[in-house]
């Protein structure tokens, strides 16, 4: 009896003002629905984890808000000797932990040299610390990092900082759960965890930009978007992103709720097999030999409509795409015009005219063993846009004569069957960090992997000898601009030989409580994101809203509607009780 | 309903003159629960073979997307036991599992036993709260209904009941999540307690209170509709017995009727069907769980699909099945205990 249980929840609902302290909690309160692996910083892997450690640990050089280049972080300033291979960083003094012991250059040296002497500690940065020979503190002020060989990407990026006098006295630091009252260097420090539900972190007094505006910030677990979206409604979280733009187009003009589509990092492509090989030189999976020819995966390139793309499926929120590289790293984004693969079906079916394929009596073109050209089209079925998609790209590919067939599969299967080349075309995309680096290595000829995929990793099964001595000098070059130059000069080989046509760059769609908080940094400053970023700017921005502001309206439904329901639920379930009684009696009568 | 028509084939073979099949306690439990046993051994083999099954290598799901070497996968492969082969992997299972030791989660890098240990609270307090609640309404209205068969109360609960019973899970509780959690904002729109708040006692339980209220509506709207129908079929076919007219003849009260004579005889086959479903709940929650972000087993369980974690998705598939089997196990002996046909004369 539904009016029973609804009876019984009345009492319940009626409080939620008098005991949740949903209007009162000063935390800054952020829905998060991914999972936290570890708080440890050298172990913790997933972004949901390393978002929470770069805010409480400080690296030796940040990823500015206003454009994703290089700033101070814990060292004020860095110099690199003649020969490439010192690195100096010099760490001010003045600056403490959060616990007041001083940060200095030994701290900075510990945590270095933990991770390349202690196995078990490179688990989470060990990948950022290949090519470092060595880390000493020169003196408290100054940190020299020695490398193998000269590197431009600058070796005190991305690795945070832990405090000496802390983890050199743990036994065993990898299994640190670090999960309670951490000392730590960066705006905020967690200070609590209660697994798979919520995590706190207090604004930490010592920063030296100075302390934060809100007293701490509350990730809360929300395992599905739909909730992270009513929790907002009702006030119970401040900040949600990786919406939808179904759900993102909900928000809008909600009361109290301001929406952001920031640019994003990530690239979404579609993937075409040049034919895979191992890292041995044969081939590897089942790729049709006809996306072999490179005017076969240009025609196909110039067959999809991007800004098509961009509208339908993605709802305007995103940006055609062009490089893997997303236009908020503006030093590595684009390619020239004249190089440029503009949507032309005509001067596609042109260019496969040319190349020798005919077309079929049916409308499709025949490869060159005379069989018509069916292509697989592969997607992850836990991402709607790639069905979608596929949708739109099968008849653009028809018209230049090429068969398509869609198969949508788990995560797990498709990764599976990228690695190892068992695909024609499939939904790929990837988030880029500020340097460009890793990416591009990830595209060497020394990239293919094993033949049961184990070994390297390569992002596309692809390769080019010009690729890889263009990588090679961008590796080593000291002056930013002659090395952003050979960097777009490297995407550019990659985007004409089509192997990963890039679709789009999404936007992240973010939303929050504009009578909570306000003031959050946007990175890049130019249409950036909030959550996400590559550095603590955004939540360290953020700025409570005026208590008097918060304090009225918003939060739960009116009143008189709450005591109306309520009243009708008592009404009628005691109606029901009174007819069913009257029942009872009735029939007790008819037996006497 | 065919589950439930087990316990009848057992009484119709009970009565007779040779000592029925499980005559003898010893012999019903030695039987019943070697069945059991039997049971157990299968989940244990089937919980480690059927997930190896699954596409994707774990050590690359886990580091996907992320700046690392092939010597670092490599590493990982052999720090999860991963480049062992089969049998050996198999045997190190089957030696920790009769240690207890479940293996260490791939991606949260703790004990198996521990993150189930930290879950199973919350999914049993969801689970049998809702079927508590479930059971004692079902029974309830399947009862009523059935004395009055055809009845406007009878036609209104019963396809009131198939209803739910038809409506997806997962859509029920976003709809029940839209409209009380952020529309009337009248119950929290997930978790189990108000994150950053400090109540302890009675407040704490309250607070919990409210964020139950939404999950298991939800759970006792989609499962009651079971207990009712069998309670309501079951005593249908009592209502024609002639002890019943024996009763009144007695005359007593048509309530008295029902409860002292018919219900109990009814109760019998519920009984069963109770105890068979309420492990089936259990994993039923993994929906629920995720709709209202429910920190329990459930949701774990979905969680690990997708690296897959292997140890988490052996030791759950294991805990949930063993709750399963024991549970069945439960029921045969119960019904027993409760069956005075079957017991010793």
């Amino acid at each position: 009896m539904p009016a029973v249980v609804a009876a019984l929840a009345a009492p319940l609902a009626a409080a939620p003002a008098a005991l949740a302290d949903e209007g009162t909690d000063p935390y800054l309160r952020v829905a998060t629905s991914n999972d936290i692996d570890s708080l440890n910083p050298f172990i913790a892997s997933l972004a949901s984890s390393t978002n929470l450690i770069g805010l409480t640990y400080e690296r030796l050089v940040e990823w500015s808000a206003e454009d994703n280049s290089e700033v101070p972080g814990m060292a004020s300033e860095w110099t690199t000797s003649a020969d490439g291979l010192t690195w100096e960083f010099t760490i001010p003094e003045g600056r403490e932990w959060s616990d007041g012991e001083p940060i200095t250059a030994e701290d900075a040296a510990w945590t270095y040299t933990a991770i390349l002497e202690n196995e078990p500690l490179q688990m989470a940065n060990g990948g950022l610390l290949t090519n470092i020979d060595s880390a000493v503190a020169v003196d408290d002020d100054t940190l020299e990092i020695r490398l193998k060989e000269p590197q431009a990407p600058n070796p005190g990026a991305d690795l945070p900082i832990v405090p000496a006098h802390v983890w050199s006295e743990l036994d065993a630091p990898e299994e640190h759960a670090n999960d309670e009252d951490v000392v730590g260097s960066g705006p905020f420090l967690i200070s609590s965890y209660d697994e798979g539900q919520s995590v706190e972190l207090v604004a930490n007094e010592t920063f030296w930009r100075g302390a934060p505006k809100v007293p701490g910030i509350r990730y809360i677990y929300y395992k599905n978007g739909d909730a992270q979206v009513q929790a907002l409604k009702a006030g119970e979280v401040d900040f949600v992103n990786g919406l939808t733009p179904a759900q993102f187009e909900a928000l809008e003009g909600v009361e109290n709720i301001e929406l952001n589509a920031g640019d994003g990092r990530r690239y979404s492509a579609l993937a075409l097999n040049p034919g895979a090989k191992d890292a041995t030189g044969a081939p590897l999976g089942d790729g049709n030999p006809v996306l072999q020819d490179v005017a076969v995966r240009r025609a196909i390139a110039m067959a999809i409509d991007k800004e098509a793309i961009v509208e339908k499926v993605k709802q305007g929120y995103a940006v055609v795409g062009e490089t893997e590289i997303p236009p908020v790293y503006p030093a590595y984004f684009g390619i020239a015009d004249s190089e440029r693969m503009e949507f032309d079906p005509e001067a596609a079916n042109a260019l496969l005219d040319e190349a020798g394929y005919a077309l079929g009596a049916d409308g499709i073109r025949v490869d060159k063993q005379g069989q018509p050209i069916e292509l697989r089209i592969m997607g992850r079925s836990s991402n709607p846009a790639h069905a979608q998609t596929a949708e739109y790209i099968q008849p653009w590919l028809a018209d230049i004569g090429i068969a398509t067939r869609v198969d949508m599969f788990s995560d797990n299967q498709v990764n599976d069957d990228s690695t190892l080349g068992r695909y024609d075309m499939y939904f790929t995309g990837w988030g880029q960090g500020p340097d460009p680096d890793f990416q591009l290595s990830i595209n060497l000829c020394s990239s293919f992997p094993n033949a049961d995929g184990s070994g390297a990793l390569s992002e596309s099964n692809w390769c080019d000898p010009e690729f890889d001595e263009l990588f090679a000098a961008q590796h080593t070059e000291l002056d930013p601009e002659r090395r952003a130059e050979l960097v777009k000069e490297a995407w550019a080989v990659k985007y004409a030989d089509a192997v990963n046509v890039v679709l789009s760059y999404d936007q992240s769609l973010e939303a929050y409580r504009s009578d909570r908080f306000d003031g959050f940094a946007l990175q890049p400053a130019e249409g950036g994101i909030i959550g996400n970023q590559n550095g603590y700017w955004g939540f360290y921005e953020a700025t409570p809203v005026a208590e008097a502001e918060n304090v009225a309206g918003a939060e739960g439904a009116p009143t008189w509607l709450v005591v109306a329901v309520i009243a009708g639920v008592v009404v009628a379930g005691g109606a029901i009780l009174l007819i069913v009684r009257r029942r009872r009696a009735a029939s007790a009568d008819d037996r006497a | 309903m065919t589950v439930a028509l087990q316990p009848e084939d057992a009484i119709r073979e009970a009565p007779g003159d040779e000592a029925p099949r499980g005559a003898s306690w010893p012999r019903y439990l030695l039987e019943k629960g070697s069945g059991a046993l039997v049971s157990l051994l299968m989940v244990v083999v089937l919980g480690f073979f059927v997930f190896r099954i699954l596409p994707g290598d774990p050590a690359i799901s886990l580091t996907r997307g992320r700046r690392v070497s092939a010597e670092q996968v490599e590493q990982l492969r052999e720090q999860y036991g991963l480049d062992l082969p089969l049998p050996v992997q198999f045997w190190n299972y089957l030696v920790g599992l009769f240690t207890g030791d479940l293996g260490t989660s791939y991606t949260y890098n703790q004990p198996v036993v521990d993150l189930i240990a930290s879950r199973v609270g919350p999914t049993l307090l969801l689970t049998t709260t809702a079927a508590a609640i479930s059971i004692v309404l079902g029974l309830w209205l399947g009862q009523r209904s059935a004395w009055r068969r055809g009845s406007a109360f009878d036609r209104a609960q019963t396809s009131l009941a198939l209803t739910f019973w038809s409506v997806p899970t997962f859509w029920l509780g976003l709809l029940l999540l839209l409209v009380f959690g952020g529309l009337l904002q009248w119950f929290p729109t997930g978790g189990m307690v108000t994150p950053g708040s400090d109540a302890t006692g009675l407040a704490w339980a309250w607070d919990v209170a409210r964020h139950l209220v939404l999950p298991v509506t939800t759970m006792v709207a989609v499962v009651y509709a079971q207990y009712l129908l069998v309670m309501r079929a079951s005593l249908l076919e009592e209502m024609s017995s002639d002890y019943l007219t024996t009763a009144r003849a007695k005359g007593l009260k048509e309530d008295d009727v029902r409860r002292r004579h018919a219900v109990p005889n009814a109760l019998l086959p519920t009984v069963t069907l109770i105890f068979l479903t309420v492990g089936g709940l259990i994993g039923g929650a993994v929906t629920v769980e995720a709709v209202y972000s429910w920190p329990g087993l459930g949701y774990l369980t979905y969680q690990a699909l997708g690296t897959p974690d292997l140890p988490v998705l052996q030791g759950t598939f294991v805990v949930f099945s063993s709750i399963v089997v024991l549970t069945n196990f439960a029921a045969d002996v119960l019904y027993r205990v409760i069956d005075p046909r079957l017991k010793e004369s």
